[in-house]
């Protein structure tokens, strides 16, 4: 198990956006993580990533507690917020250093550069983040979150704004990364499309709560991943 | 170290960009404004060397305080409305580390300015008793009041999160801090008067470049000035270190 | 009635005059130099001599400087506070037919001409006591390039500017 979630719970001044969280992901796993909005997607993805801390609950990555050992686990871990603010007056090589030195285990020059290649930047590397368009930055933010080469990368609506090509591309690399490198996915998204083709475990999310969880292919003998979505998330239905 | 890395991305991205450098090239042309008048200007070139130097001395250390103000209200609010703050998170580097390449970049952009000073200070102060000590204790003092107001405006603007907000309080401060000077020489010899001459932290400077440069006083007389100095310093820096351990996106 | 009231009243003046030419006659004021010709932030000193003409003690007395700015169309008396920091000296006593030296140092700020005077004044009498006035001339000193303020205060504008240009130069290679 690469995540164990057990109980999650977070609250915001009176309204409980996260009520009793479970479920666990596999290493190799990518697992779609889908629900309505404000069902509790991206504050479940920032206490995974420590970005916010939980009221309570446990959450193992890779066997660390992320309460206990925030630093460690982002060491392993990586990415993409759903709004991701680049530092446009960088170009992006030297976004990616920068990022690079963060972490103990730096990025060479030339890691950097197949880097933006694995992300089809390579002619952009010189040219400033504000010169790029919203696809090319939703690109180099997964390079940002590859820099790392992390055990499991977060996604948050990685191929939200993205032209079909744009989305194929994210697509194929996401596949790749998975397939030739083992990295586990975790993939948080309301486009079924992408389930359908990334996915191989998913997650329902509603009203803070997991309404269902399992194989894709298993779920799909039950019908369209859109019908049990809709099932799933119907009003009144937890 | 990572906040090394923090500060230098901080100086690129504030310092080394036209606007940073129009900041810098406007304190120098009022720099140069103010020594030409004070040495030939018909008044003013008979003002008391001492009495140069310490207006200088204010100018500069004001300025420092302000700049000092605006960078720290930026500092967390401006990425988190600007989204960059999340995937600094992400980092596995701790938020003190984050806060402390933060205020490294504040205290550049100080000692740019004071060193864009030092030739003014010269010019003006040449011949003068007091010049060398006085540009000790502006470096010394001037760090302090830096790191003081640069701290508390990082901390506000980590729990505000609010750049705007963040502005206007800082520089509500900023007037509360030269509060002394709007007052008249009768109101400040009041107890009121005193009591926000010595616990003001900037007022504490400029009356100790006064004891210092005008009336040629020691270290003796600046000591109860210069811990209070130091109480507000480690003050500010403990309210930012506990401001940004709860700052959550 | 008429010429009792008449010869009172003549009696009355003739006293008060007395009285005025007395106590004129009892204090006299000096001033030294009767004339200076300086520049402009040269300090000076004035030195004022009250004399006691009368057979008995003076006591308490305040004497003070005064300048009028007499250049033409700047006409104005004038407020010392930057020219002077002891601009009245109280003086305790004087002994009958004694001297008190009194010392008033200045700057001087301004350019222009002026008259310098002391004045003494006596609670006891109804009128006070002027020295004549000394004439001061103050000339105006230009100075374009003191302590080398020039080099500094064009130059480092000029300088601050060229290092951005060359670190805006230098981005704009490495940046496409």
């Amino acid at each position: 198990m690469i995540i164990s979630v057990e109980n999650l719970v977070k609250k915001y001044d009176g309204y409980t956006a996260l009520d009793g969280l479970t479920f666990t992901v596999e290493h190799g796993d990518i697992f779609g993580f889908l629900g309505p909005n404000g069902a509790g997607k991206t504050t479940t993805i920032r206490i995974l990533t420590a970005i916010i801390k939980a009221d309570s609950g446990n959450v193992l990555i890779d066997g660390h507690d992320i309460f206990g050992e925030p630093l460690t686990v982002k060491k392993i871990i990586n990415a993409l917020p759903e709004s991701n603010g680049y530092y446009e007056w960088m170009t992006g090589r030297e976004y990616l250093q920068f990022f690079s030195n963060l972490y103990e285990e730096k990025t060479s020059g030339q890691e950097i550069y197949n880097l933006l290649g694995v992300v089809g930047l390579h002619d952009k590397e010189g040219h400033l983040i504000r010169s790029y368009s919203r696809g090319m930055k939703q690109r180099l933010g997964i390079a940002r979150a590859l820099i790392n080469r992390p055990k499991l990368l977060f996604l948050d609506e990685p191929t939200n704004g993205l032209d079909p090509k744009g989305r194929r591309d994210i697509h194929d690399l996401l596949i790749g990364l998975n397939q030739k490198h083992g990295t586990t996915i975790f993939l948080s998204t309301h486009l079924l499309d992408d389930v359908e083709r990334l996915c191989n475990r998913i997650a329902i999310i509603n009203y803070g709560k997991i309404v269902r969880v399992g194989d894709l292919d298993r779920m799909k003998e039950k019908g369209t991943i859109e019908d049990i979505f809709f099932l799933s998330t119907k009003e009144g239905t937890l | 170290m990572k906040a090394t890395y923090i500060m230098q991305k901080e100086i690129r991205e504030s310092i080394l960009t036209p606007k940073g450098f129009l900041w810098y090239i406007l304190t120098s042309v009022i720099l140069s404004v103010m020594s030409y008048l004070f040495l030939t200007n018909n008044e003013l070139s008979l003002l008391d060397q001492g009495q140069m130097l310490y207006m200088i001395m204010n100018f500069i250390t004001a300025l420092g305080v302000l700049m000092g103000l605006v960078f720290g209200a930026d500092a967390f609010a401006g990425e988190i409305e600007r989204g960059t703050l999340e995937a600094l998170f992400l980092s596995p580097v701790n938020k003190v580390e984050i806060a402390t390449g933060k205020i490294g970049a504040a205290l550049t952009n100080w000692g740019i300015i004071f060193a864009i000073s030092l030739p003014y200070l010269f010019v003006v102060g040449k011949g003068g008793q007091n010049l060398l000590i006085g540009i000790v204790y502006l470096a010394f003092l001037g760090t302090f009041l830096a790191i003081t107001f640069s701290a508390f405006s990082m901390g506000l603007s980590a729990r505000i999160k609010s750049m705007k907000n963040s502005l206007i309080i800082s520089f509500f401060i900023f007037l509360l801090a030269g509060a002394p000077i709007f007052l008249s020489a009768a109101q400040r010899r009041t107890w009121f008067g005193r009591i926000l001459d010595l616990i003001n932290p900037f007022a504490d400077v400029i009356n100790t470049f006064d004891s210092v440069v005008i009336d040629s006083q020691g270290f003796g007389y600046q000591v109860a000035r210069v811990a209070i100095i130091c109480g507000y310093l480690v003050l500010s820096v403990w309210f930012l270190k506990r401001s940004v351990s709860r700052l959550e996106m | 009635m008429k010429r009792s009231i008449l010869f009172l009243s003549m009696i009355f003046l003739a006293t008060a005059a007395n009285y005025a030419s007395a106590s004129a006659g009892r204090i006299t004021v000096s001033i030294n130099p009767p004339s200076v010709q300086a520049n402009m932030g040269d300090k000076i000193t004035y030195a004022g001599t009250v004399t006691n003409n009368s057979d008995r003690a003076i006591d308490n007395i305040i004497a003070y400087i005064s300048l009028a700015n007499i250049t033409p169309g700047k006409e104005a008396p004038l407020d010392l506070e930057d020219w002077s920091a002891n601009k009245a000296i109280k003086v305790d006593t004087i002994p009958p037919h004694g001297t008190y030296e009194g010392q008033w140092p200045m700057r001087l700020i301004d350019s222009g001409s002026y008259v310098a005077y002391i004045t003494v004044v006596d609670k006891n009498d109804n009128m006070p006591v002027s020295s004549p006035m000394s004439r001061l001339e103050i000339k105006r000193l230009l100075r374009l390039n003191p302590n080398n303020v020039l080099p500094v205060a064009i130059g480092e504008p000029v300088a601050l500017g060229m290092v951005f240009m060359l670190v805006a130069f230098r981005r704009r290679k490495r940046v496409k």
